[in-house]
């Protein structure tokens, strides 16, 4: 779920729009300038990802993926996160160019928690490695949730009824973004475990 | 009715609520029947996963005065302008801004298919607030509420559907406005404004090169996704999709990543030392100026008709 033009008080989206751009920029600091290309193509591959619908009883939720990026990416995350939203506004999905910022802020933060959530606890054993990306993958949804509901909180009072709707709605995504995630991780594991040791993936083993 | 308590409150007659719901439930299911078939009828086969992603400057070649409008200036007083557009409160500024937007629409000459299409994209989220926030408003001294004997409980706020049909209407207008902005030239061309603008030139570079891969990987994605529904994959809630699915990513982002290095590699060798090579033309017109100045006196017209005048 994104949040469109014209929902936030306007200081909010121009406080999260700097905040965004603040935290964009220290993400970037540590590519070194000629691989900025790099995060350019694996954003694009992340935007398809988004693209995807899982079934959901008679419905289908797609895919947000911000823990999982996190845990590919690392520190990068914040950066491809933002990249793939100004290009979902570019291209068909929202508006969205007033409230970017709120919406980066949105994914971008749980994605860089859980990359750090999920370097620090992997351990060396499969299953645990794949246990934690799982976690990663649901509490990043959980916690992109928490970040929508408080943004849309600044509304107002008469906001507070919207926001816990949209709170709600993330808790069936939180157990299949949690699986996903964790099929992926161990998917990875078994094909090209050195994605998942490196800090972040863009770095080539040599 | 004064002081603390609502203004007017109108009870509905009995029977109302279930013939406005089932009204309600018609046209949704309309809609939703409407848009997949439209979405089938595009993408030519399976009914139930769109992948078609509409290319950002479809209408580049046009004849108007965006398209003959310098990007930098463009960019600078249409995000300006949306800016004022979400900064303003009542129903009244919104439904301005939006007919301004449609009127900007209609003189770039972008086909309304496209437009269209950048709005059901919001149709969902939207759907939110005008069903919840009437219901969910705080009532407060001067609110007219319209109450439903079938559930007296959940008084229905007038005051909460005006602020919800507000924000539809700014967001939409702001959707509206990405049009003429992004749409009237080459992606190429309003990044290099966007540069010329102070923004650093690794910013335009990478949303270039993201935006040209997302066309490969979604080719990609089609490939794979073929391959798994010859050999008999149904998407269905249960566990074994989401295996599928996760290995699925994967795969994705294995591949992405691979052709990641080989991209970078061939851009070095070609001689990348972390710039492209510039076409646009940037001269400041007069007229660029005066649509400029245009452009951001009616954002702010429009908020101060919204801040002084309006209820």
């Amino acid at each position: 779920m994104h949040i469109s033009d014209g929902v936030l008080p306007v200081g909010a989206a121009l406080a999260s729009g700097a905040a965004s751009l603040a935290i964009a920029a220290w993400s970037a600091r540590r590519i070194q300038g000629e691989e900025l290309p790099k995060v350019a193509v694996v954003t694009a591959s992340f935007f398809v990802a988004s693209l995807l619908h899982v079934p959901l009883g008679p419905t289908s939720v797609h895919l947000l993926i911000p823990g999982l990026v996190g845990v590919l990416l690392g520190r990068a995350a914040f950066l491809a996160i933002a990249l793939g939203l100004v290009l979902q506004s570019l291209l068909f999905q929202f508006g969205g160019l007033t409230a970017l910022g709120a919406n980066a802020l949105m994914m971008g933060i749980p994605a860089l928690i859980c990359g750090w959530l999920f370097q620090t606890f992997k351990g060396q054993a499969r299953k645990r490695q794949v246990l934690v990306g799982g976690l990663a993958g649901g509490l990043g949804t959980v916690f992109s949730g928490l970040i929508l509901a408080l943004l849309l909180a600044t509304g107002g009072e008469d906001f507070f009824g919207v926001a816990r709707l949209a709170l709600l709605a993330h808790v069936p995504v939180v157990a299949i973004e949690a699986l996903v995630s964790a099929f992926t991780v161990s998917f990875l594991l078994k094909v090209k475990p050195e994605l998942l040791q490196a800090r972040d993936a863009l770095h080539r083993e040599s | 009715m004064t002081g603390t308590g609502p203004g007017d409150i109108i009870v509905a007659t009995p029977g109302i609520l279930p013939l406005v719901l089932l009204i309600l439930a018609m046209a949704g299911a309309l809609l939703v029947v409407g848009r997949r078939r439209a979405a089938a009828k595009r993408s030519g086969h399976s009914p139930e996963q769109n992948w078609s992603v509409p290319v950002v400057d479809g209408a580049s070649q046009g004849q108007s005065l965006f398209h003959r409008w310098d990007a930098r200036f463009k960019l600078v007083s249409l995000l300006g302008l949306a800016f004022f557009i979400v900064a303003t409160r009542s129903l009244t500024a919104g439904l301005l801004a939006l007919g301004l937007a449609a009127a900007a629409l209609a003189a770039a000459r972008i086909p309304w298919r496209r437009a269209l299409r950048r709005l059901l994209a919001m149709t969902g989220f939207l759907a939110m607030f005008v069903v919840i926030l009437p219901l969910t408003a705080v009532v407060q001294p001067g609110d007219t509420l319209l109450v439903f004997p079938e559930i007296a409980r959940l008084p229905f706020n007038l005051r909460g559907l005006e602020l919800a049909l507000s924000i539809c209407a700014r967001a939409l207008a702001v959707a509206l406005l990405m049009e003429p902005l992004l749409a009237t030239a080459p992606l190429s061309t309003t990044l290099e404004g966007l540069t010329r603008l102070g923004v650093p030139a690794k910013v335009g570079q990478m949303i270039l090169l993201a935006h040209r891969y997302i066309f490969v990987f979604l080719e990609e994605t089609r490939r794979m996704s073929t391959g798994m529904n010859v050999r008999g994959f149904r998407k269905r809630t249960h566990l074994e999709t989401l295996r599928v699915m996760g290995n699925f990513l994967g795969m994705l982002f294995i591949r992405s990543l691979e052709r990641t290095h080989r991209v970078f590699d061939a851009m070095q060798a070609r001689g990348y030392e972390g710039e492209f090579p510039g076409h646009g033309q940037f001269q400041a017109a007069p007229a660029d100026w005066l649509k400029g100045l245009f452009f951001i006196a009616l954002g702010i017209a429009l908020l101060v008709l919204d801040r002084l005048w309006l209820p």
